[in-house]
């Protein structure tokens, strides 16, 4: 019997990683997708495209960043493979988005909106680095732009949200 | 604003958790920035509590506009897998929410000395829920759970011990069997609210559910 190479991922193990991060898998394709059954789909073919390619992450450390790499990916084939129109802010606002919502906190709801209406290019780092963890260059070498762009649509994503917050937004030149 | 502070500022809003080493020292000399970096970790703690959606939510009433894509996956992963069955489980949100919770406490099965009937009672206190249970509970813990403090116990029965929940803020309509990893679940409609029982995958516990709910008052 041949030893499985030192760093290759086995079925098992691979299968539970995947179950313990989907939550936020599922998470990270609705922030990208507002939508939440194009997210569904996103995570599955994420899931399916993972399991595949199992046997090129070496680290289980590097689990999540790979495969929220993934889900970009993914969400990006999917738009362009299945044509799906992009979603209207404006309608996902007017239906009250059940995903939104939160038990008696409506200054967390609304920041969640606040968020849905922040335009892809600045919701999307913010989303890798709150949510998924990324450094500034992680994010920057993830979507092809440099550090000092990534640092500057970070800033304007908080700067935005910083008055939903009841804070004064900062000066800048946008 | 010097030129000193709108840099710092673009570097906190970009990166309020690791400003780079001039900022920091700018920080010890401006008060404003000061107080702009704190603002910014505090919008922060806010932003992770939104994004951090609770998949519950997606179970409600979610519109399924690209569903044949979905079942078209699966199928082909069925194949792909043979038997595999961690990617075709009925998706439940609630179900995931619970045994996250039990992962996050696992030192909560390891107990085996009754919890005092003092220490019991504040738990249930804190989370406004009545439990009387025949069992032993080995572990109480008042616990975030949605958005409400909920009891977390551990109860001994002579299978095994048994994390109950008592969920009185989650209505449920019918009981809902789960298996999750090394877990095996239900959630059974108890009060206005419900009740979540998990034990390890492979332990019965069917026999001793009338006696965990007889607990819920």
């Amino acid at each position: 019997m041949n030893p499985r190479p030192r760093g290759t991922t086995a079925g098992a193990p691979f299968a539970r990683l995947l179950e313990m991060l989907r939550p936020d898998l599922v998470r990270f394709a609705f922030w990208l997708a507002r939508d939440r059954a194009v997210a569904e789909d996103v995570v599955q073919e994420t899931l399916i495209r993972a399991w595949k390619s199992r046997e090129e992450l070496k680290d289980q450390a590097a689990a999540r960043p790979w495969l929220f790499t993934i889900i970009r990916r993914e969400h990006a084939r999917l738009y362009e493979r299945k044509r799906l129109p992009t979603v209207d802010v404006e309608t996902v606002e007017a239906l009250g988005d059940p995903a939104l919502a939160s038990d008696g906190d409506a200054g967390l709801e609304d920041l969640r909106r606040a968020i849905m209406q922040l335009p892809d290019e600045y919701r999307e780092p913010l989303v890798l680095q709150v949510l998924g963890g990324f450094t500034t260059g992680e994010i920057a070498a993830d979507l092809g732009l440099t550090q000092a762009a990534v640092l500057t649509r970070l800033f304007r994503a908080r700067n935005r949200l910083r008055v939903i917050y009841g804070l004064q937004a900062a000066e800048d030149a946008e | 604003m010097s030129n000193e502070c709108a840099h710092a500022r673009i570097a906190i809003g970009g990166e309020p958790h690791a400003i780079p080493p001039e900022v920091t020292a700018h920080l010890a000399t401006c008060a404003a920035c000061r107080q702009f970096h704190a603002e910014t970790l505090s919008l922060d703690g806010r932003l992770r509590a939104a994004l951090e959606l609770p998949l519950s939510n997606f179970r409600k009433a979610a519109p399924a506009p690209a569903r044949r894509f979905a079942m078209a996956a699966s199928v082909a992963l069925a194949l792909l897998v043979g038997g595999s069955f961690w990617l075709f489980r009925p998706q439940s949100a609630l179900a995931d929410e619970i045994v996250e919770h039990v992962e996050h406490e696992p030192d909560s099965w390891l107990s085996r000395e009754p919890v005092s009937p003092d220490a019991l009672a504040s738990v249930l206190e804190k989370a406004g829920v009545r439990y009387d249970t025949r069992f032993p509970v080995t572990y109480a813990s008042p616990c975030p759970f949605r958005g409400h403090i909920v009891p977390h116990m551990v109860v001994q029965t002579d299978h095994g011990p048994l994390t109950v929940m008592v969920l009185e803020h989650v209505k449920s309509d019918a009981e809902g069997v789960f298996t999750e990893g090394e877990y095996r679940g239900i959630v059974l409609p108890a009060g206005s609210g419900s009740i979540a029982v998990v034990a390890r995958k492979g332990q019965e516990f069917d026999g001793d559910l009338k006696g965990v709910l007889e607990g819920v008052r």
